[in-house]
């Protein structure tokens, strides 16, 4: 066998064991709602051609289609709707803690499902419990990313097309008290399912 | 009423038979080219969304899970301009806890995987995870045949030391 091949199949060797962990039906559970938005959003567009009244609502649960435009600039936060989709959020983090609450609906509004605790972290019946060492969990990186600005502020974006059906972002921020225990953590985000009990404990992931 | 639900049904089936025969291989080749084992499962996560949202397209291209691929790291290219200027916490996916089988991967051989130019990485994750030939690599990528023999001599000779030591083949980590 030439160094050549030998190279390729101790490549092909090395990522054997390599195998995909998502379920068919969570892409197609996702297709399936990313189309179901689209046609909604579409909708909306013809009939705001139309010169027809388009009353778009704003609900205070995780959405179940349209949602509205937002722009809340509060002491703790600011969320801003995005031409793209997109929900774009900033937060003092010492003040997070005065109203998370407040955070947790207006992303809701927004559009993005999303559950917010300070001091518990929730996880849904199926999930294993794996987190990367930033406190991530898989699929957390579809839906929310954060951009540090040339003022040294982090922005986070939110997608909420990217989230899978039934599915919503849970933030678990550390108290300043478990933040001391845990250093080299400060919030827990991992995706857990809508309808379902949810298991929370006041143990940060160690 | 009958006929569209039974479309709906053959299309799903299909969709599924499609997904469970290429997901690994499409991994493997996106893991290639990322060298990060968690945004890769991502990646080809959103890829194969977008492989059923536009289903009789991608059903119909001479080599489908190519295009998965071709989407999942384009989708990265778009991700990291969008995030080049990320925080560091959402830096740290590869070293997510994975499942036993797993563990075993080698982390010195995705930091060289990740070292080398993005081409070889592309061509390695055709050429040799989906196996696709010279040419229908080329046609994937937008380059000439040439280029993808070059680039893939170019990976393997980065690479051979890492596999081959003093005339002894080593596989696996």
């Amino acid at each position: 066998m030439s160094d050549h091949d030998a190279v390729l199949d101790g490549l092909r060797e090395s990522l054997g064991g390599v195998a995909m962990r998502t379920p068919v039906e969570e892409i197609v559970a996702t297709g399936r709602a990313r189309r179901r938005r689209r046609w909604v959003g579409g909708a909306a567009g013809v009939a705001a051609a139309a010169g027809l009244a388009v009353a778009v609502a704003n609900v205070g649960g995780p959405p179940s289609g349209a949602a509205g435009e937002v722009h809340v600039h509060a002491a703790a936060f600011t969320v801003d709707s995005g031409a793209d989709g997109t929900v774009r959020a900033t937060w003092d983090k010492q003040a997070y803690f005065t109203d998370h609450a407040g955070l947790q609906a207006a992303l809701r509004r927004a559009g993005f499902p999303v559950l917010i605790k300070v001091g518990r972290f929730c996880k849904g019946p199926r999930d294993d419990g794996t987190l990367n060492r930033a406190g991530i969990g898989k699929g957390v990186s579809r839906v929310m990313t954060g951009v540090r600005g040339a003022d040294d502020k982090v922005t986070f974006v939110f997608t909420p097309s990217a989230m899978p059906a039934g599915k919503q972002l849970f933030i678990g921020y550390l108290t300043p008290a478990q933040r001391a225990a845990n250093p080299r953590l400060g919030s827990v985000e991992r995706l857990v399912p809508t309808g379902a009990p949810l298991t929370c404990t006041t143990e940060p992931p160690s | 009423m009958g006929g569209p639900a039974r479309k709906g049904g053959v299309r799903e089936l299909e969709f599924e038979e499609f997904y469970r025969g290429g997901r690994d291989a499409c991994l493997r080749a996106v893991l290639a080219g990322t060298g990060d084992r968690a945004l890769a499962e991502d990646l080809v996560a959103e890829a194969f969304t977008r492989a059923w949202l536009a289903w009789p397209k991608v059903r119909g291209h001479p080599a489908p899970y190519g295009w998965v691929v071709r989407t999942a790291l384009n989708v990265r290219v778009s991700w990291w301009r969008r995030r080049r200027r990320e925080v560091a916490w959402d830096d740290a996916h590869e070293v997510a806890d994975a499942p036993a089988a797993e563990r075993d991967l080698d982390p010195v051989l995705l930091a060289a995987l990740r070292r080398l130019p993005r081409r070889q990485r592309e061509v390695i994750a055709f050429r040799v995870f989906l196996d696709l030939d010279t040419a229908a690599t080329a046609a994937a990528l937008g380059i000439a045949p040439g280029t993808v023999t070059a680039h893939l001599s170019r990976a393997v000779a980065t690479l051979r030391g890492h596999f081959v030591n003093d005339g002894n083949v080593e596989v696996g980590p």
